[in-house]
């Protein structure tokens, strides 16, 4: 008999706590376009600071390097002018980075 | 648990071709070795397992009382004394015994596929890998991800001064 | 009590089916009014902090709105979830240590003589218990998940939803296929028959959650993938999100795998620590092939490239550690592990199909999605070198699996089955294992997109020379010095492996040591600081890449651990009192033997005194037990460990006839390299868990942007 009483309010307990939502939901903001650039900025910043790190430690050869930054610095341009364009058009906000 | 191996122990290495050139070349060193009835017990002993269901090697079977490995020890002893090839002495063993008295697949008909496929694959994969990586390298650059528009002229040379000196140690 | 465990896998099986199905419905509402970050039309879709309440007014808002309300049940429900199968698994540890001989499991798993903590170990050591544990974990971990979804709550749901359906299956099993509370039929019995005495080992109580964390744990990243290949989640981020799990759940199955290898070596008594065994193998392969995703997963985050072949690979890591289970628990493998077999087989087969399909359907529905970003720029580069080292990681775990199901395949095709033991894998993996050694010692060398091989040529002069110096002074000293002196390749086949994988362990070693001189003096130049201060900043400012090289150097240790192998010595020999045995420089002298009895079991074990250049350096007593409530017996070696050579003592047996007792001595080189280095994997995996240091230079946030970030020196790896 115990362990049915026991059962019984191991369901409720659990029926409660799953159903009972007072309050407001934590959705989190949606990912932004202008939020999904900046990790592809964050990226991309990293490769380059890779990039410099690996140019001075030595593995990379001048040539190499001025055309690698160079690309690199094309793509992260593309990045930047677009988040710029966004945030003109909308007025700044906040992203979504960590 | 019990295969009484460790992956570096001894073994002898095959005495016929085997497919792989990795193996071939290595086994110049290994057939330099074969010599006293001693050594030999000891290798192609560590090539049998025990029948007794204990799952080791015949010469690692390390329970007192085994009601197998003593005699096949002994046989094995016996052999090896009298003078039998390698092979011989394995042929008797499996039909005494039957196949899985090897430890290893032997290097005969379809067992020598187990050898034979992860060369095959490792080959296959190494040709694979090389031609991904140049068809990779000789492939147009990917338009930039997410629909971004390259951009041109002072914008360019603005962003890219930017991000150089953002990143700049 | 039992009525209550039962009672709560049920309530568990329901709530995790409502977490599924609850979850589907939030998600497939929801994704009717998402519009992919990706695509340059989604400007500002934000729904900020709370559902928005007031604009409820239209059908698509209050859908929206009832959909978000389902999904955070959804959540709910899988918290819940955990909370149920806790309570199960508390259940089931306090019938244990009640002695509760009605429940079938405990009746069959402990006695009451059994020491507490291998009654707590009651818990996984079994068919049943295991795999309640095995849904413990898995719950365990959609908790944490579930209670940190504030990082991406849409990413955490689809994860939550796809981890749900791995947990259904598991409670599935323990509901109906394999109850660990099923009543025991017949009359009660006073005791219990008792744990397997192989597992009464203080090492059994740690080393199977160590493994099912790593197994089940693979689960995660595995849903997060999922999800994110599902819900076409826009941008890598949540490789960086799953990053810890992945490394978290890696660092487990490693401990987990060589906790077994300790274990086998500890108590197993051959004096050995891996045999190829299928169980074994079934820990080896997704340890392979997650170890192959965990370098392959950079690619993607930072070029944005391998994103078809990631998603295979931690999918077939999940699968792998599904399968293993599979194989050991159906039977169709034998394994000296085997459970008790039962009809759990096909329902692992059938999971195993369903979650193929599953899989592969959202694979190629959503292929489009994993277009590469890049092109490489150089075959040198560090990317193809990790394109090679993912083929030689999976070469490695398709070698294992083809070892594991030779026999029977073999017995399909010609009718016989073969063993396929240790000499098989030694012939086969181990010059793979040295390709991928090799490529451990070239990689870091290899700067990303491009490098030169002028500098690779440079950087690898050094460390090559310092190798090769290495290996051929092992080659010529003398034998007389002791292993590994005097390693002759040509004398042996197993010498010659030793030497290239102690040559190319030095030669990685040199290559890392290089990385974290060069890149200290970097900083050096930098800072003005000292070189060690440079190369503590160094690894500070970027872990994950210098935790990973110090990751790299513990399995050089464990591959020379390895190596030493090939020096092993044993001899067996019948010792009355006062009798001798010499084995290396050690000679044992029997002092006594002698018997003994214990509540659990009775013990015979042998007093040995240890000499070594004429002068006693230890006494050591190999024992042998015979546990009562199993009737079983087990040796206890016992070790004594140095860095130069264990010297490892094994009770065999009484001689029959005169009573005298028969031991073993083995002498294990290096054995205590693999234990060391298994230390360094760990420490240098929770170096890269550490977050970055920020860099000391900041730079000034210019007008356009609000948010510049201030990251670290080179954070990738």
């Amino acid at each position: 008999m115990m362990w049915l009483i026991l059962c019984l309010a191991l369901a409720v307990a659990s029926f409660f706590y799953v159903f009972y939502l007072p309050g407001r939901l934590f959705l989190g903001p949606e990912k932004t376009r202008a939020g999904y650039l900046r990790e592809r900025k964050d990226a991309v910043y990293e490769n380059l600071r890779d990039l410099n790190f690996e140019y001075k430690a030595g593995k990379v050869p001048d040539s190499d390097y001025t055309s690698l930054k160079s690309s690199l610095q094309d793509e992260a341009a593309t990045i930047l002018a677009e988040i710029a364009r966004l945030e003109n058009n909308s007025g700044p906000q906040k992203g979504t980075r960590s | 648990m019990s295969i009484r191996l460790h992956l570096f122990s001894k073994f002898r290495a095959p005495s016929h071709k085997v497919a792989h050139a990795i193996l071939l070349c290595v086994a110049v060193f290994a057939l330099l070795g074969a010599g006293d009835p001693g050594s030999r017990f000891s290798e192609i002993g560590h090539q049998m397992m025990c029948i007794c269901g204990c799952k080791q090697i015949l010469l690692e079977c390390n329970h007192v009382g085994c009601p197998s490995s003593d005699g096949m020890r002994n046989e094995l002893m016996a052999a090896v004394t009298r003078g039998d090839s390698d092979s011989l002495v394995e042929q008797g063993f499996v039909q005494k015994y039957g196949p899985t008295v090897l430890a290893a697949p032997t290097t005969r008909g379809f067992d020598r596929v187990a050898y034979i496929l992860p060369f095959v694959a490792l080959f296959l994969g190494f040709g694979i890998v090389i031609v991904i990586v140049r068809s990779w390298k000789n492939r147009p650059v990917p338009a930039i991800a997410g629909g971004l528009r390259p951009v041109r002229g002072t914008e360019l040379e603005q962003f890219r001064d930017q991000a150089g000196k953002e990143t700049d140690l | 009590m039992a009525e209550i465990g039962s009672f709560a896998l049920l309530l568990a099986l329901a709530l995790s089916v409502y977490t599924f199905l609850a979850g589907i419905v939030a998600l497939v509402f929801q994704k009717q009014t998402f519009v992919p970050a990706t695509e340059p039309g989604s400007k500002t879709a934000r729904r900020n902090q709370v559902a928005d309440v007031g604009s409820g007014s239209s059908w698509a808002a209050l859908l929206r709105r009832g959909s978000e309300r389902i999904g955070e049940t959804a959540r709910r429900a899988g918290i819940a979830t955990f909370a149920a199968v806790f309570l199960a698994a508390v259940v089931l540890v306090l019938c244990a240590f009640r002695d509760d001989f009605t429940i079938a499991y405990i009746f069959h798993h402990s006695n009451r003589d059994l020491p507490a903590p291998y009654k707590f170990a009651t818990l996984w050591s079994g068919q049943e218990g295991s795999l309640l544990f095995w849904s413990l974990l898995l719950a365990a971990y959609g908790f944490v998940l579930r209670l940190r979804y504030k990082t991406d709550p849409r990413l955490f749901a689809y994860a939550s939803v796809v981890l749900a359906g791995v947990q259904i299956f598991f409670l599935l099993l323990v509901n109906f296929a394999a109850n660990p509370f099923g009543i025991l039929e017949g009359a009660l019995r006073p005791d219990g028959s008792g744990l397997n005495p192989l597992l009464q080992y203080p090492e059994m109580v740690i080393h199977p959650p160590m493994l099912y964390l790593g197994y089940v744990g693979f689960t995660v990243p595995f849903a997060f993938a999922l999800g994110a290949l599902i819900m076409k989640y826009p941008g890598e981020k949540w490789i960086h999100i799953t990053r810890r799990w992945t490394m978290v759940t890696w660092a487990f199955l490693t401990c987990g795998v060589f906790l077994g290898a300790h274990w086998a070596y500890s108590v197993l008594g051959w004096g050995g620590y891996w045999g190829w065994d299928p169980v074994e193998n079934a820990s080896l392969m997704p340890w392979l092939t997650g170890t192959a995703f965990l370098h392959s997963v950079m690619m993607q985050e930072k070029r944005g490239m391998l994103k078809m072949w990631n998603m295979w690979l931690v999918f077939a890591t999940f699968w792998l550690a599904i399968l293993g289970t599979f194989l050991t628990r159906s039977g169709i493998i034998s394994s000296v592990h085997a459970f008790a077999q039962s009809s759990i087989g096909s329902w692992f087969a059938w999971f195993l199909a369903i979650s193929f399909v599953v899989f592969v359907f959202f694979f190629f529905k959503n292929k489009s999605h994993l277009a590469s970003e890049h092109k490489l720029e150089s075959l040198v580069s560090r990317e193809s070198s990790f394109l090679f080292n993912n083929l030689l990681f999976v070469l490695l775990c398709f070698t294992v699996l083809w070892g594991t199901w030779f026999p029977k395949i073999s017995e399909l095709v010609q009718g016989n089955k073969v063993t396929v033991g240790g000499p098989f894998y030694n012939r086969v993996a181990i010059p793979v294992a040295l390709l991928l050694l090799i490529l451990t010692a070239v990689g870091p060398l290899l700067a990303w997109r491009k490098t030169s091989l002028e500098s690779l040529k440079r950087n690898f002069l050094w460390p090559t020379v310092g190798a090769i110096a290495i290996a051929m002074f092992l080659m010529i000293t003398p034998q007389r010095w002791g292993s590994p002196f005097g390693l002759r390749p040509w004398q042996d086949i197993s010498y010659f492996y030793s030497l290239m994988a102690i040559g190319l362990s030095v030669l990685v070693t040199l290559t890392v040591a290089s990385e974290f001189y060069r890149g200290g003096r970097v900083i050096s130049k930098h800072t003005g600081q000292g070189m060690f201060a440079s190369m503590v900043q160094l690894t500070h400012r970027n872990t994950r890449r210098y935790g990973g090289y110090i990751v790299h150097f513990g399995v050089v240790v464990v591959i020379i651990g390895f190596a030493g192998a090939a020096f092993n010595q044993d001899k067996e020999q019948e010792m009355a009192n006062g009798d001798k045995l010499t084995i290396g420089s050690y000679t044992l002298i029997c002092r006594s033997y002698t018997d003994d009895d214990a509540p659990n079991y009775a013990s015979e074990w042998a007093l040995l005194d240890v000499y070594k250049g004429g002068k006693q350096i230890d006494t050591m007593t190999p024992v042998r037990r015979f546990y009562k409530a199993s009737q079983q017996t087990s040796t206890m070696p016992d070790i004594r460990s140095t860095l130069n050579e264990d010297l490892y003592l094994v009770f065999e047996g009484l001689n029959q006839d005169n009573g005298h007792p028969i031991i073993k001595a083995h002498l294990n080189p290096l054995v205590m390299w693999i234990w060391l280095g298994v230390w360094i994997i760990l420490g240098g995996t929770v170096l890269a868990l550490v977050p970055n240091a920020p860099a000391p230079v900041r730079v000034p946030a210019p007008a356009r942007l609000e948010h510049v970030q201030t990251s670290p020196v080179a954070t990738g790896d």
